[in-house]
């Protein structure tokens, strides 16, 4: 089964305000639910370059998207893979799979259809900035990123 | 006291319908309160039995409407061995103007009583408590889909059983733990069942006539299959336990222009709301989650399995652990009860009943109910004799209306679906 019609008018929607907001992500495999993803890189205040993959759910707007930083290979301050912590509750991350890391945006608790993705590269942006804070200072990610309310 | 042998009128008629050699055929009873109530079936039982198991056989009449008894009872006894327990014997025969009769009697070591017999199930009788109120005949071609048959949604459907609501499908992935036992419709000897087919019988056992289909699927990983059982249903009741599995139904509520009812309760079961969809008439289910009239109204989590789907991974297990409170079945009742009687509401719409004043009532589309002065409600004045300000254990109307902005039914939609 495709998507079906209410699911393409919400996926184009998403794309043309990605197309405002975050012009570098593109939609790729979106033919079949559950295979869709839309990638690009997002830069930091310092220049850095970050490729950025969305999962789109194939119940699409209905539950939280996987969002990974598929490059560079991150590492912490002290040189660790953050791979290598898995889930983690100070670094914001979820458990990472196929070698990349996921970052914890929006939990299911606070999801609703309404959220754009655009609002969620939004917090992954602000996510590159508190990681780039913690490989200056050392403070975890949290220190910059408080977390919502479970 | 004569004992008293219910059978099954279909089952009877299957009997006689039998052609060829007059022979017995093997069924079971289950006996009650010392013997001397009997349910007895001559094939496989509709729902799950209770009682004490006890041996029965049945033989139809012969052209003439003759039976021996003396050595039918020879034969009873040469092919059963009863280990002490009665064997019930049923005769099925055709009464007066061809109707089917059955005659039961009770083979013990003492030796051969008769008993009365009742037809199961009589369906005047089974409703005849709801006339003037609901219009039962209308109501047995209804189809209802619930989802989440846990201590909200298993109440709900045992109420539609017993108003005579006819089809229903019961969809949920979870079995029934002890933990889940006292605010639930099914009692321990269900442990460890599917919740759908728990309630199945359980529904069964108040409406024999009722076409029960289930699912045991989780919404969110089905999402195509739930969609065509929404499709063919006059009716969604959402009685589960998680946004995502409500966002979901919302959107398949809307798709096929079909009303849907919430249900929930909030933490502790402190109190809880209900809400009606009516498809593209008012709000969805995406536009009051989103109005902000349930901030602060956190949803009940009953259980580990609900909890590890909403919190995200690295919440500790301490956290989980305290964050899972349960009301009480009594405080679940309420916003079962509202479930159910919106759902007659919708179900008798178009049709003269007793529900019509309740209709003209429900204006509304979200309710509020609280059961005690704490979490959402914990600034509430007392109840005291004052009905003028809010209170525990009334149910509160809010005006929510739907959002044109809406991302699931408001204007970026070109066109609403023609369903």
């Amino acid at each position: 089964m495709g998507w079906s019609s209410q699911q393409s008018v919400r996926l184009h929607l998403e794309m043309e305000i990605l197309s405002r907001y975050f012009p570098t992500f593109f939609l790729k495999d979106s033919i079949i639910p559950g295979h869709a993803v839309i990638e690009g890189s997002l830069r930091s205040n310092a220049g850095s370059e970050y490729v950025v993959r969305l999962h789109v759910p194939a119940d699409l707007p209905n539950s939280v998207p996987i969002v990974e930083v598929v490059s560079p290979a991150l590492r912490d301050r002290f040189g660790h893979s953050l791979i290598d912590l898995g889930t983690s509750y100070p670094m914001h991350l979820l458990k990472p799979e196929n070698g990349v890391v996921r970052i914890c945006h929006y939990s299911a608790s606070h999801w609703s259809p309404n959220i754009t993705f655009s609002k969620v590269l939004l917090k992954i942006r602000a996510w590159i900035e508190a990681y780039e804070g913690h490989l200056d200072s050392g403070y975890a990610i949290d220190h910059y990123l408080p977390h919502m309310e479970a | 006291m004569t004992p008293l042998v219910y059978v099954l009128e279909e089952q009877v008629r299957d009997l006689l319908s039998q052609t060829g050699d007059i022979r017995l055929v093997d069924g079971v009873a289950y006996g009650f309160d010392d013997w001397t109530v009997f349910h007895a079936y001559t094939g496989k039982p509709v729902s799950t039995p209770s009682g004490h198991i006890c041996p029965c056989v049945a033989i139809r009449s012969d052209a003439a409407g003759f039976v021996d008894e003396e050595s039918l009872m020879v034969q009873v006894r040469r092919r059963l061995d009863p280990d002490g327990l009665p064997i019930v014997v049923l005769i099925a025969g055709t009464g007066v103007g061809g109707s089917p009769s059955c005659r039961a009697l009770i083979l013990t070591d003492e030796g051969v009583a008769g008993a009365d017999t009742r037809y199961v199930p009589r369906r005047s009788e089974l409703f005849s408590r709801n006339t003037g109120l609901l219009e039962t005949s209308a109501l047995a071609e209804k189809k209802v889909v619930i989802v989440g048959l846990g201590s909200g949604g298993s109440p709900v459907a045992l109420e539609l059983a017993r108003a005579g609501v006819g089809k229903f499908t019961l969809i949920d992935f979870d079995r029934l733990e002890l933990g889940n036992i006292s605010r639930h419709v099914c009692g321990v000897n269900d442990l460890g069942r599917y919740k759908t087919l728990a309630v199945r019988d359980q529904v069964l056992q108040k409406n024999p006539f009722a076409e029960v289909s289930t699912m045991e699927a989780n919404v969110n990983q089905s999402l195509n299959q739930v969609e065509d059982v929404v499709a063919a249903s006059d009716l969604l009741i959402v009685a589960s336990d998680n946004d995502q599995s409500r966002f979901n139904l919302n959107q398949m509520s809307l798709n096929n222009n079909k009303v849907a009812l919430y249900g929930r309760a909030i933490t502790r079961a402190a109190g809880g709301d209900v809400l009606r969809v009516r498809p593209w008439k008012g709000p969805c289910y995406n536009c009051v989650f989103s109005s902000g009239l349930i901030d602060g109204r956190e949803e009940e989590l009953s259980q580990k399995r609900q909890a590890l789907a909403v919190l995200p991974a690295y919440v500790e297990e301490d956290k989980i652990n305290a964050m899972i409170q349960v009301g009480l079945s009594s405080d679940i009742a309420p916003i079962a009860n509202m479930l159910t009687k919106m759902a007659l509401v919708e179900l008798s719409r178009g049709i003269e009943t007793g529900m019509s004043t309740v209709d003209e009532d429900l204006v509304s589309d979200f309710y509020v109910w609280a059961n005690r002065r704490e979490e959402a409600y914990a600034n509430w004045p007392r109840m005291g004799f004052k009905w003028t300000h809010p209170s525990i254990l009334r149910w509160y109307a809010a005006r929510v209306d739907r959002d044109p902005d809406c991302l699931v039914c408001g204007g970026h939609l070109e066109a609403e679906p023609a369903t």
